[in-house]
């Protein structure tokens, strides 16, 4: 009862004030205006500024970053979406926050680890953009992948730059000492080579401190991909053992099909990707997938076909007119994945974007809010 | 050549060969590329500037008509300001969002998905049937209803009814209300409240929805202007509804215009849907040009007409940033020249004089009936 007279207080608001401005806010109306005095300043994130950057190694780089008040903190293990102005345009990537909360409750600060993507579009250029009092900005941070605390035996499996969330959560336990002596962790951090361990000394002063604490430094090169041979060679894991997996969504795939044929128990496995939604596991061909958020359907792509075409033949009817890139009826936002553009033979970028779904066909496996 | 001939309806030009009109769609594509290339923070930067530039015409017209009572003059600079306010919102900053134009800089509010803009029509409407409908059958007689909004006779395509007599004064009365035509257009077209329903339509929505839609939006504005300002600033309640009638019949008068010299100027061609069936991209960027004309003027002008006046290169390049259509024209009238396509530019009051006169002319039955055949 109270909720609805609530709702409808609301909406009578809303109508008001999008008779006023044509837009859902006021601020929306004068965000131009106060951009104008602080630039960047967006209504829906939070303007922050780079406190300093902390090369990692030759290809990882980490942003430290001091939020402005608006940011409510954060779990050991959750992610914000970072975005930047990059040639006029909004960019937006999904980041862990590598550090812990007590961390930031401290000094303010919070660190993105960032793994430069060699032929990607926006991490190269952050590291020469971005410098002491750069203005980003950033969401609220967001995941359920957090810290778990009454679990008594816990397997953290990081592939690469996977270790972002983990090395929060251990930084989080050895910072505020909450650690509970009874709970026995695992991590099998696996890297392409030796030189790429992120934060090793700090694990391995952790483990110094805490003997129920085991580091295992898996290096690719000469063990290879995780394999049920390593995880069953831990001997301090049992059935009761929850597994914790974040890295590149090949390497959890194949993880969490060891883990099951390893008889765990689905709800032991917790996983993380960055960002929306990836596309489900089960597909089983080599062909990449579309998936359809909104309407919660995952189709194979299989020729090449445009999205417009491809939601259509799945009985997804979204807007369109022209179907000949002119009209801009068929926008919709691509949430992740590479498309090429037929009208404008042209790649677009990985992350967030407008696109005309009509002369758009898929390149990756990508994800439509629709 | 006397204007009789001048003005009857001119089908497509049979020596235009496809092959001719292909190399002309290469040109013409590397023309988009190389402006496209340019685009980028500098745009972001304009159309920024231009929404502060709206938004503080927006407020100090407001305010400024209410100090009318301490001298008039404040009154009509309140007026003409936010008459200003409005037009760039509807024009170079409303129209071009909504061509998305400015979808790449992934802007919440300013994209095409989202973008609401201050006259009665409902952007989600106006984008369906002006987007789609009047940039993809440009001057197509009976698929593009842009072409005399079923109000006007301006080509011969169309039958004279007795109505056409005294259809000049049905285009004063639209252009004093042409938001309210803009609003209606999509409504008229699915015979939502008059006329028989359609056998077939390709309206995305239900009926129910666009008659919301438009009832919604149309309420929304009559609030703001003649409702809520009005009464907020009550001492003066007639000063301000008069003031914000006025700033929306400049508006009117305004995009009408301006729009109506891009279309229905003397040397404008329409098109049979036969013509364009199968169309190639030559064939339809030779329409594009055939269907519109240019208006000349200094960098104000372009940017009060939203760069409609580059009618030709809006209708080429409708999700090119507007702002560089007047260095693009350059470019599409010297191709225009080599491939002896007629690029129709002149000056304001040339092109306005050759609307006035084809409005009038259609009027009347034609005298001798002499159609063109196509080749």
């Amino acid at each position: 009862m109270q909720s609805s007279t609530m709702g409808k207080r609301n909406k009578a608001w809303q109508w008001f004030i999008g008779s006023l401005t044509n837009h859902n806010s006021l601020a929306e109306y004068f965000e131009p205006l106060i951009q104008w005095v602080v630039p960047g300043w967006r209504t829906d994130l939070v303007r922050t500024r780079v406190h300093g950057i902390r090369h990692e190694n030759k290809d990882m780089f980490s942003l430290i970053l001091k939020p402005s008040r608006q940011w409510e903190g954060f779990q050991a293990g959750q992610y914000i979406e970072l975005t930047v102005e990059k040639d006029g345009a909004w960019v937006s990537r999904f980041f862990s926050v590598s550090s812990s909360p007590t961390y930031f409750q401290r000094t303010g600060l919070i660190e993105l680890s960032i793994r430069i993507q060699e032929k990607g579009n926006i991490t190269p250029w952050l590291i020469n953009a971005l410098h002491r009092g750069s203005i980003v900005n950033l969401s609220q941070a967001m995941g359920e992948f957090t810290l778990p605390t009454q679990q008594q035996s816990i397997c953290m499996i990081a592939g690469g730059s996977g270790i972002t969330p983990f090395r929060s959560m251990l930084q989080q336990l050895s910072l505020s000492q909450a650690h509970n002596p009874q709970q026995s962790i695992t991590l099998l951090y696996y890297a392409r080579s030796a030189q790429h361990f992120l934060f090793k000394d700090e694990f391995k002063n952790f483990e110094k401190s805490h003997p129920n604490f085991h580091l295992k430094l898996m290096d690719s090169e000469t063990v290879g991909n995780v394999s049920s041979a390593h995880i069953g060679l831990q001997n301090q894991l049992s059935a009761n053992t929850h597994f914790y997996i974040c890295g590149p969504s090949p390497m959890i795939m194949l993880t969490r099909r060891i883990l099951e044929s390893l008889n765990t128990k689905p709800d032991h496995i917790h996983y993380e990707f960055f960002g929306p939604e990836p596309l489900s596991l089960e597909l089983e061909s080599e062909n990449t997938a579309v998936l359809f958020d909104r309407s919660h359907k995952q189709v194979e792509n299989n020729n090449n076909q445009t999205l417009l075409e491809l939601a259509e033949s799945n009985a997804i009817k979204p807007v369109s007119g022209c179907r000949i890139g002119v009209c801009h009826q068929c926008i919709c936002q691509k949430k992740s994945g590479v498309v090429y553009n037929t009208k404008t033979k042209t790649y677009s970028d990985t992350g967030a974007q407008e696109i005309q779904l009509c002369i758009s066909v898929p390149v990756n496996d990508v994800v439509l809010d629709l | 050549m006397n204007m009789q001939a001048n003005t009857a309806t001119q089908t497509r030009q049979p020596d235009a060969d496809p092959s001719t009109l292909d190399q002309f769609a290469n040109e013409l594509n590397k023309v988009r590329e190389r402006t496209m290339k340019k685009v980028g923070k500098a745009d972001a930067k304009y159309i920024r500037t231009l929404i502060r530039i709206q938004r503080l015409s927006d407020i100090s017209g407001r305010i400024l008509m209410v100090l009318g009572f301490i001298h008039p003059a404040y009154w009509v600079v309140g007026v003409i300001a936010l008459a200003t306010a409005k037009i760039l919102d509807n024009m170079e900053i409303g129209h071009n969002v909504l061509h998305g134009q400015y979808d790449w800089m992934n802007d919440p509010n300013i994209n095409s998905r989202k973008f609401e803009w201050d006259n009665a029509g409902d952007s989600a409407s106006w984008k369906r049937y002006h987007n789609h409908e009047h940039h993809t059958y440009t001057n197509i007689i009976g698929k593009d209803r842009d072409f005399g909004y079923g109000l006007l006779r301006l080509s011969s395509d169309t039958r004279w009814k007795p109505k056409n007599l005294w259809q000049f004064f049905t285009y004063i009365a639209l252009c004093l209300n042409f938001q309210w035509g803009i609003a209606y257009h999509e409504v008229a077209g699915e015979r939502i409240f008059m006329g028989k329903r359609k056998k077939t339509s390709n309206l995305p929505i239900t009926r129910e929805q666009l008659k919301y839609a438009f009832f919604n939006k149309a309420a929304r504005q009559l609030f703001k202007d003649y409702v809520f300002f009005p009464l907020i600033c009550f001492p003066v309640f007639f000063q301000v509804l008069a003031g914000n009638f006025l700033a929306n019949m400049i508006r009117d008068i305004w995009t009408n215009t301006i729009i109506f010299c891009g279309h229905f100027t003397e040397n404008i061609h329409t098109f049979k849907a036969s013509e364009c069936e199968n169309e190639s991209q030559g064939q339809w960027y030779h329409r594009q040009i055939l269907g519109s004309s240019n208006l000349e003027g200094g960098r104000l002008f372009h940017i009060m007409t939203g760069h409609l006046s580059c009618q030709m290169e809006h209708h080429l390049f409708p999700d090119v940033p507007a702002r560089h259509y007047p260095e693009m024209a350059k470019e599409v009238r010297a191709i225009c020249g080599k491939y002896n396509i007629p690029y129709n530019s002149a000056g304001f009051f040339k092109q306005y004089f050759s609307v006035v006169k084809r409005i009038l002319h259609y009027s009347f039955p034609d005298k001798q009936s002499t159609p063109v055949q196509p080749a």
